[in-house]
């Protein structure tokens, strides 16, 4: 089911305890950590991914996020679907906000929650990973100095400056 | 949202560094179009694309992921030809997180 709520500009995908979302808010993290809070799990982890102030060193000034928003959450439901069976989950929830983020603030949260913690632990790693590899989210570093990067995370690819 | 696109043609969308190289997120190309020659349609609307984007950059289709064939491959019957009404896009590698 997919809904959009035009005040939060907020754009979600949900099936069987798996929630996934791209929005221009800022992120809440109690927010997410409710949506997989379940009587039958003895653990929730928590990611939080931030924006850094420096690439290799060099000062960022700024971030920008840009997304194909029904591919990329059709992708984030594809990972969530894949873990919540893998590791016997009970939830799983994960958000990635868009736009510009302020340095320092959050730009993903994932939450899972397990009967047990090294499910949780595991799942939780292994979301944010498979979501690095594969989600269609695009980073652009505007560095003090003046230019703009498109980054990449695929190992060794330093992203394509574009003056 | 994208506009549908005017009769006889495809949306292409560019993303990232895509979008970056042609100052465009979106627009209408002629349809239909064998998937084997968008790369050097592109190519000869914006020169060097191929190089600096393309090489390493995904197509979807109606947001599915396809694979383009060499442009130097003969014709083949079975081969994915992008339809009139299309949204195709150009999906850099991604760096979310």
């Amino acid at each position: 089911m997919a809904t959009q709520d035009p005040n939060s500009h907020e754009s979600c995908l949900s099936k069987e305890g798996c929630y996934v979302a791209l929005t221009e808010s800022p992120l809440n993290l109690q927010s997410i950590t409710d949506r997989v809070r379940s009587p039958q799990a003895g653990a929730i982890v928590l990611f939080a991914g931030t924006t850094r102030d420096s690439f290799d060193g060099k000062p960022v000034k700024e971030l920008q996020y840009t997304a194909y928003q029904p591919l990329a959450l059709r992708t984030m439901l594809d990972i969530a679907t894949a873990l919540k069976t893998k590791h016997g989950l009970k939830g799983i929830a994960m958000i990635h906000r868009l736009g510009v983020v302020p340095i320092g603030e959050e730009s993903i949260l994932i939450a899972v929650s397990a009967p047990h913690r090294q499910a949780a632990w595991r799942a939780g790693e292994e979301a944010l990973e498979e979501c690095k590899a594969r989600v269609e989210v695009w980073k652009r570093e505007e560095f003090e100095a003046g230019e703009g990067v498109w980054r990449a995370n695929r190992d060794g690819v330093k992203g394509e400056r574009i003056g | 949202m994208t506009p549908k696109p005017p009769k006889g043609h495809f949306n292409i969308l560019y993303f990232a560094s895509a979008g970056s190289y042609t100052s465009k997120n979106v627009e209408a190309l002629p349809a239909p179009l064998p998937l084997r020659k968008l790369f050097s349609t592109l190519e000869e609307r914006y020169q060097g694309i191929r190089a600096s984007v393309l090489d390493h950059s995904l197509v979807t289709i109606n947001l599915a992921y396809a694979d383009v064939p060499d442009d130097k491959a003969p014709e083949d019957k079975d081969e994915i030809v992008i339809q009139e009404g299309d949204e195709v896009a150009i999906i850099p590698p991604v760096s979310s997180g």
